[in-house]
């Protein structure tokens, strides 16, 4: 047998690393939210002045908006094209679902600088691909500055990122549906039902807490995301593509307001643990 | 199922394969197109081919180091993680000790954390330790940020090591780290890999803490590379398609090898 003691030394390297890097740091970033800051270096307590300054902050509620918009694009989106995508491959044979599951996962596996170069020439307005498609579709009046418009700016990148993202729902869809009772599928289809039918009557409701838990999940990266706004708009055109980290980012390095960028720090991780908390909660529920 | 529907299902099928790949092999064509053929489309084949900006951007654009730079930092982290989340994980499923729930939401709570919030207190901390500006300053936060997926995961995995296997191990006379090591790690081998290779191509990807951390050119990673030279020579399309390959085809590659380790390991606490 064991002591407590013996116990605890499997779990305190692993501790010690996520203290010193993730846990003390937030700590401090929450302490950090309550001073002003001056050249990088505590001025004064401000207690939750820093926090007031929130209200009045037009960019960080433009960006939360952003936030909030790419959630349900992605929603929208990745979601529902793996969802599909998933049901029809699971009746398809093994080597096909290998092939093409790889395929679809492929553009998760290229770095999102990459991924956000790669679809900022797409959209490049005098040499992309886009424009070029739509000429050649005798479209060429719908073409445009993608990213360089207010417009288009936000569901373009979303557009780069759902192709990031979508072949992870594919996966864990398929891995939920591999799991369903085929007897069910081969008792619809001996009633006659359509593939439609068996997938609106079957497949949907059977994967409710898959759909959830990618909900919850891109509701997550939703807030999270960077790399991809980074490299291609950094937030612009105005703050069009402007989204929470961003602003923190910004507000860090290019400003040097410490005490507020560890507000927006901290209502950022606010907003991720309470989604978060709520997934883990709904989701361990029988 | 009818005709018309299968063949509509198969379109739709390659209607996305098409938009997983399309935009990669732009790039290809990108990577080796002259500087003369570069009017000519973006889906024109190209006509030479040149390597030209595969050799640029390696000899002289500093790719050769990045490529070494991304390699050390994966590696490192990729070990930290290893090294530590299977032991942690094998604690929360199979031991009993005070404290356990408290410390696991602990880990849990770190599943969503964003890495730009917690960069305002970082970039501090690793100045005060003399860590801004190495690789070792990037590792190690890397690697505490890939902790709780790893550990949740791994919990996962151990929960699936029989009770029967460690009672044995005791009963033969051996300590807890030795029944570990001797009896649990060679049990659960697939999962490491799964865990090794996503701690890989997640640290591979990173973009922010690097950014944030290094600024001495000589020790940036790939994707920190890629994209200052996307800022710098906007207009060297060619260079920077050349780059952005040697950033990704690594990572591609060893996903193409070893796709079922990957798939596990992502759909593994997702699923489950």
């Amino acid at each position: 047998m064991y002591s407590s003691r013996q116990a605890w030394l499997f779990v305190l390297p692993a501790l010690l690393l996520y203290g010193a890097f993730v846990a003390v740091p937030i700590l401090q970033v929450a302490a950090y939210s309550m001073f002003s800051w001056d050249n990088g270096s505590i001025k004064a307590f401000g207690g939750l002045s820093n926090y007031s300054r929130l209200v009045s902050d037009n960019v960080f509620w433009t960006a939360l908006g952003h936030n909030a918009i790419w959630a349900v694009l992605t929603l929208c989106f990745p979601l529902l094209i793996g969802l599909i995508l998933a049901s029809i491959l699971a009746e398809r044979s093994p080597r096909l679902v290998k092939v093409m599951s790889a395929v679809y996962f492929l553009p998760r596996t290229i770095p999102l600088v990459v991924a956000g170069i790669i679809w900022g020439w797409i959209y490049n307005p005098v040499f992309g691909l886009l424009n070029y498609l739509l000429d050649m579709a005798g479209l060429g009046s719908w073409g445009g500055a993608w990213l360089a418009e207010p417009g288009s700016a936000l569901i373009s990148l979303n557009a780069a990122g759902a192709w990031t993202f979508y072949g992870f729902c594919i996966l864990i869809y398929l891995s939920a549906i591999q799991s369903i009772d085929p007897s069910l599928y081969e008792a619809a289809s001996l009633d006659g039902a359509s593939w439609g039918q068996r997938f609106r009557f079957i497949t949907v409701p059977l994967l409710k807490s898959t759909t959830l838990f990618l909900g919850l999940y891109s509701a997550i990266e939703a807030m999270r995301f960077f790399d991809l706004v980074w490299v291609t708009t950094q937030g612009g055109p105005g703050y069009d593509t402007e989204v929470l980290t961003t602003h923190i980012y910004k507000t860090f390095f290019l400003v040097g307001d410490f005490g507020y960028a560890a507000a927006l720090s901290v209502v950022l991780l606010v907003i991720v643990l309470l989604v978060g908390g709520l997934s883990y909660r709904i989701l361990r529920q029988p | 199922m009818t005709r018309t529907s299968r063949i509509l299902q198969h379109i739709v099928l390659l209607v996305f394969a098409l938009y997983a790949l399309m935009p990669i092999y732009l790039v290809l064509l990108a990577s080796v197109r002259s500087e003369s053929d570069l009017f000519s489309g973006p889906l024109s084949l190209p006509w030479p081919i040149d390597f030209s900006n595969f050799r640029r951007v390696w000899f002289e654009s500093g790719f050769s180091r990045f490529i070494v730079n991304s390699l050390m930092i994966s590696v490192g982290s990729t070990l930290l993680v290893v090294l530590t989340a299977p032991l942690a994980g094998f604690a929360f499923a199979k031991l009993k000790f005070r404290g356990k729930e408290a410390v696991f939401a602990l880990f849990l709570a770190g599943l969503v954390v964003p890495a730009p919030s917690v960069i305002v207190a970082l970039y501090g901390d690793l100045q005060a330790l003399g860590l801004l500006n190495t690789r070792i300053g990037v590792i190690l936060p890397q690697a505490a940020l890939l902790l709780p997926f790893s550990i949740f995961m791994m919990r996962t995995v151990m929960e699936d090591v029989p009770d029967e296997l460690l009672e044995a191990a005791v009963i033969d006379g051996a300590t807890l780290f030795e029944t570990y090591v001797k009896v649990v790690l060679p049990v659960v081998r697939p999962g490491l890999l799964s865990l090794a290779l996503i701690a890989f191509l997640f640290s591979w990807q990173e973009y922010l803490l690097p950014l944030v951390v290094i600024q001495d050119e000589a020790l940036k990673p790939l994707t920190v590379g890629a994209a200052t030279l996307q800022g710098r020579y906007g207009v060297d399309y060619g260079g920077i398609a050349a780059a952005g390959i040697i950033a990704f085809a690594p990572i591609v590659a060893l996903f193409l090898v070893l796709q079922r380790s990957f798939t596990r390991g992502l759909t593994a606490g997702a699923v489950k």
